[in-house]
């Protein structure tokens, strides 16, 4: 039993980890550079100028206009070669990036009600949970965000379709927290609001935003101080379940709670 | 002839999932096309190292013009351009159908680059409508191609074509999120960013030199700005709280952007050059999505102050805000025209998303698309056509559409495209 609920609980802290790698320096920025030579100093000068010729005759005439160049056409000028390279840094960038910007703890917590109780519950899931530490937790629970056991570890709140409105579900979650902020005042939060697919990606951004600081506003008049924490939003691009049904939605409709260093 | 299209069509999409490549499809078109043949162009040089650049002048041409949905492109294979268009027969072509006929020539111009000539002539009354020469290196032959296209088609419609212009566009492949500058036939992708979070929002610079578009490398939404030609970039809004949103005033010193730094998501107005946010928008609903009138007296945006998701616009010479949109409980994504006469966005209608078009003088409104999943709309260069993003099976791709609803057409490419849009 015991055994078991570690092999969880080792998988949870570890799938925690793999979530922040070092993205800095994967950033990377394209160059569009004129591939033509032939003008390279005066990149101004246009590579295409365009004249009209004769109307009066079908009969082209050599003679060209060289001021009716038409400018601006350099940025057209696209550099191939140097995209061939830089597709294959792409490449090699995704197999080590590529897995990681799901987020892996989303299976574990699925469905878990907020609730100290409930949360240990679901961390011992592949067994049953373990009467004697629910009545421990009870007794005095843990308020360490890195402790996989403490109430602290949920960190998910769900929302209702186009609704910012906090769940009562929530409450013992969100005073464990706020009780914890205000003992640790160098603790730092970001609350992460985020939207299911439906509509437009901007305006589910601010609907995210919404519910970030609906959760912000909550810690804070639970007496958490502003210079604590950070709500902002990720829209509709991180959802923990890929899928375009109710059940999906209602997962993705959350706000995630970070801890400073996650 | 609607057959043939719809066996065409059934090729490209089984064609689909082993092309790397972007294809385009074509669904639906003008009632009155206009039969134009196109022959090859004549390579006065045939011995020349560009003369496979030169050939595909002709494909290119073909193309932008038969997908356009305006013309009927007659068959040309077995023709050439005559190396004198006075030599052309063209009562022959308009035995065959054909209302113009396009022909041209390349031949060696000064300092390696090369000459391409072309003529527009009515087979009907047999004279001509248009001549003209570029001159321009051969790797530039396909945008020399696009500009014959425009000509063709401004002669032939009486309207700019907008074959030569530029979209942006995100593409998600392989896990990672690409900003992409690519023709407006899809052609000549460029990747100009890449970063394992999501892009999303590009806009163009009026000048079509930079770009701005928002990115969650940060764990959060911020504000860049993007100088195509160097690649140099800047967060331009990294506020606390989210950024995003950016529009292009039409002077592009300034832009329109969403910020959530004192209150919830709020329209601001950044000084380029100061870097100084100005609050725009008050009150506690959301307000995002800004977009600039091209003459600058207006600023469009969405908003929930009513209730629901809604398009507002705000004069920008006395501050008064009205509401532009009333059908349905969901309209947002405002696009403007170029003439500043339509408006463009999306309609929620029976759990829907589409592409509706507003004519602002009216405010008559038109839905344009029957897919579920649409995003993204804006206008081209010549304000005939909307491109936007929408799910063909589970995947973003692109599409455009006229503004009367009448022409198709999608771009499709391996890995998920969103959030296109159209530049000069």
């Amino acid at each position: 039993m015991k055994y078991l609920l570690h092999i969880s609980l080792i998988s949870i802290f570890l799938s925690g980890c793999a979530d922040t790698p070092m993205k800095e320096a994967s950033i990377e920025d394209r160059e569009l550079i004129a591939t033509t030579s032939t003008t390279s100093a005066g990149a101004d000068a246009a590579p295409i100028t365009a004249a009209v010729i004769s109307d009066k005759s079908y009969a082209a005439s050599s003679s060209t206009d060289p001021s009716a160049s038409t400018s601006g056409m350099r940025d057209t000028d696209i550099a191939a070669k140097a995209l061939a390279t830089d597709a294959n840094k792409v490449t090699t960038g995704v197999v080590t990036q590529g897995v990681t910007t799901q987020s892996p703890e989303a299976t574990p917590l699925a469905g878990t009600n907020a609730t100290p109780d409930s949360a240990v519950g679901s961390n011992s899931e592949s067994g049953k949970p373990d009467r004697t530490d629910i009545l421990k937790f009870e007794a005095q629970p843990v308020l360490d965000p890195k402790d996989p056991q403490s109430p602290l570890a949920q960190r998910r709140l769900l929302f209702d379709y186009d609704s910012s409105a906090i769940r009562d579900e929530y409450r013992t979650l969100l005073e464990m927290h706020a009780k914890f902020l205000i003992k640790e005042n160098s603790a730092r939060l970001i609350l992460q609001g985020h939207a299911d697919e439906r509509g437009s990606r901007e305006y589910n951004l601010a609907l995210g935003q919404r519910r970030a600081e609906s959760v912000y506003n909550a810690l804070n008049l639970l007496g958490v101080p502003d210079a604590q924490m950070e709500a902002v939003s990720l829209g509709e691009e991180k959802p923990v379940v890929e899928g375009h049904d109710d059940s999906a939605w209602s997962q993705n409709r959350r706000t995630e709670i970070l801890y400073q260093g996650e | 002839m609607l057959m043939r299209l719809i066996i065409a069509l059934l090729f490209v999409l089984a064609a689909l999932p082993t092309h790397a490549l972007m294809t385009i499809e074509i669904v639906g078109g003008a009632s009155n096309r206009i039969p134009l043949a196109v022959l090859p162009f004549h390579n006065i040089q045939p011995d020349s190292p560009h003369s496979s650049a030169i050939t595909s002048i002709t494909d290119v041409v073909t193309a932008d013009l038969g997908r356009s949905g305006y013309f009927t492109m007659l068959p040309n294979r077995d023709s050439v351009s005559p190396a004198d268009p006075k030599n052309l027969s063209l009562s022959v072509w308009k035995r065959v159908g054909a209302d113009a006929v396009l022909v041209g020539q390349v031949l060696p111009a000064a300092g390696n680059q090369l000459e391409v000539r072309f003529w527009l002539l009515d087979a009907v009354r047999e004279t001509q409508l248009a001549a003209m020469a570029y001159t321009a290196p051969a790797s530039s032959l396909r945008v020399v191609a696009h500009k014959i296209a425009d000509q063709v088609h401004e002669v032939l419609l009486g309207e700019s074509g907008s074959y030569s212009g530029r979209i942006a566009y995100i593409l998600k492949r392989n896990g990672r999120y690409e900003l992409q500058v690519a023709d407006a036939d899809s052609h000549n992708a460029v990747t100009i960013t890449t970063s394992p979070e999501p892009l999303i929002s590009p806009a163009w610079s009026p000048d079509g030199k930079r770009l701005a578009y928002v990115s969650f490398e940060d764990k959060k939404p911020v504000v860049y700005v993007q100088t195509l030609a160097d690649g140099a970039r800047r967060a331009v809004a990294k506020f606390r709280g989210s950024n995003s949103a950016p529009a292009w005033s039409p002077d592009g010193r300034k832009l329109a952007v969403t910020l959530s730094k004192d209150e919830t998501s709020q329209i601001y107005m950044l000084d380029l050059i100061s870097g100084e946010a100005t609050r725009f928008t008050r009150g506690g609903a959301l307000d995002t999505e800004p977009v600039f009138s091209p003459d600058g007296r207006w600023l469009f945006f969405t908003s929930n102050r009513g209730g629901t998701p809604q398009i507002y616009r705000a004069s920008l010479v006395d501050g008064n805000i009205n509401r532009v949109t009333f059908e349905g409980g969901y309209n947002v994504s405002p696009a403007l025209s170029q003439d500043g006469k339509y408006l463009a966005f999306v309609h929620r209608r029976e759990s829907s998303f589409h592409i509706a078009v507003m004519e602002l003088g009216s405010g008559q409104m038109q839905v344009l698309t029957d897919t579920h999943y649409d995003e993204s709309p804006s206008f081209a260069p010549n304000d005939r056509q909307i491109l936007y993003a929408t799910l063909v099976n589970g995947r973003g791709v692109l599409a455009t559409v006229s503004v009367d609803g009448k022409i198709r057409q999608r771009l499709s490419q391996s890995g998920d495209l969103r959030e296109p849009t159209w530049g000069k």
